[in-house]
């Protein structure tokens, strides 16, 4: 396997190579290859292996159940569309998401909801996301559901998914520093509304 | 959305990442896959080129007219600015066929040397400006920023259709016209700094 490369460095289908730990060639390759030919039983492997993921996404950035399964749909079908011009060197999972985001930032167009403005962001120190007083997990999620879409969308993708700001950034069409802001005032209003306190 | 579980947590990385939809998809997606049967195999460009691309491409012809305006307006250029007109276009020819096979291989292929040279030159961007002129500070950022949005609508439409052979080289076109903005703000600079 060739050396991870840097995340930065973006691949033409919009994906980052190798951007998280798992390796980007793998079991799906494959299935990929089939699929792409018309083999809709591959594709169908693809789906089941991924549609936990794509759903998840989708639900967090939608807060709405029935939209989300809408727009996972949406995702399968463009990626069916499109498999063939699916880059090997990033994950397929990463391009999946790609793809979820852009059908749910088209979504909210189409509501004509308007662009938030944020300010350049404080530093960030704590990347892990980490909360020093546990939280139930059902009472983390209504709070990030109750989170702005803008600082929502960060969150989601930094926080529960792990990508880079540059990959979140560039998934959502914002600027890294935006996103960077996003994520700072996502927190602030996370700690405000766990009651939490102390620096965001 | 809410689990059940009553787990307590202490990191949002420990929220599962996978969710379980309400109910199989499948059956949904293959019928619109069926429904579409012709979609399958075929190039992007073989399906023609789709509305938004039209405007894409305006948009960024008139991106390389504004780089243009930006390299001129440096000092040291170079660049005579009367008779811009028939230079740019000149250079644009030369451009579009000589820089394409390496615009290719650079956002098509993972290319740590451009990607490295790509941060460098970013970060050294706000010193290099500084250098310049207001004016030319001003050029450039507006250059830089319609390079982005250019970026921003492409990768937009390409969420839309991610096949799309045009999209792709419009994408690769736009990396290389920030390049080109970067790498002449760096030369300037320097030049300005001596």
């Amino acid at each position: 396997m060739p050396p991870m490369q840097g995340k930065e460095a973006r691949l033409a289908d919009g994906g980052f190579p190798h951007s998280h730990d798992e390796p980007a060639v793998g079991v799906d390759y494959g299935l990929v290859l089939r699929a792409s030919r018309g083999d809709k039983r591959a594709f169908e492997r693809l789906y089941r292996d991924h549609v936990g993921r794509v759903y998840g996404l989708c639900v967090r950035l939608t807060r709405d159940p029935a939209m989300a399964e809408d727009i996972a749909q949406e995702t399968f079908l463009r990626a069916w569309r499109s498999l063939d011009k699916f880059e090997q060197r990033s994950r397929l999972s990463t391009w999946l998401h790609r793809i979820a985001v852009n059908v749910v930032l088209e979504r909210r167009r189409r509501r004509s909801s308007t662009l938030e403005f944020v300010a350049e962001p404080a530093l960030l120190t704590d990347e892990q996301f980490l909360i020093e007083t546990p939280i139930e997990e059902a009472e983390l999620e209504a709070a990030i559901a109750g989170l702005p879409d803008g600082a929502r969308d960060v969150l989601t993708l930094c926080g529960i998914y792990g990508y880079a700001h540059q990959e979140a950034a560039a998934m959502l069409g914002v600027a890294e520093g935006t996103c960077k802001a996003q994520l700072h005032r996502a927190r602030g209003l996370l700690r405000e509304r766990l009651g939490l306190g102390g620096k965001p | 959305m809410n689990s059940p579980t009553g787990r307590r947590l202490s990191s949002l990385a420990e929220l599962p990442q996978d969710m379980e939809p309400p109910r199989d998809m499948w059956a949904a997606i293959e019928a619109r896959i069926d429904a579409e049967p012709a979609a399958r195999g075929r190039g992007a460009l073989a399906r023609g080129i789709p509305r938004q691309a039209w405007g894409l491409a305006a948009g960024v012809a008139l991106l390389a007219i504004g780089i243009w305006v930006g390299r001129a307006s440096l000092p040291n250029s170079g660049v005579a600015i009367p008779g811009a007109e028939t230079q740019a276009a000149a250079q644009s020819a030369q451009v579009a066929a000589g820089a394409e096979a390496a615009a290719l291989r650079a956002v098509y292929a993972p290319n740590a040397r451009f990607t490295r040279e790509r941060e460098l030159l970013r970060r050294n961007l706000a010193d290099r400006l500084a250098a310049l002129p207001p004016e030319t500070r001003l050029t450039v950022r507006a250059s830089l920023d319609t390079i982005q949005r250019a970026r921003t609508d492409i990768e937009a439409a390409l969420g839309r259709d991610p096949g799309n052979a045009l999209l792709h080289e419009m994408l690769v076109n736009a990396y290389q016209d920030e390049m080109r903005v970067l790498a002449t703000v760096q030369e300037a600079g320097a030049r300005e700094e001596i």
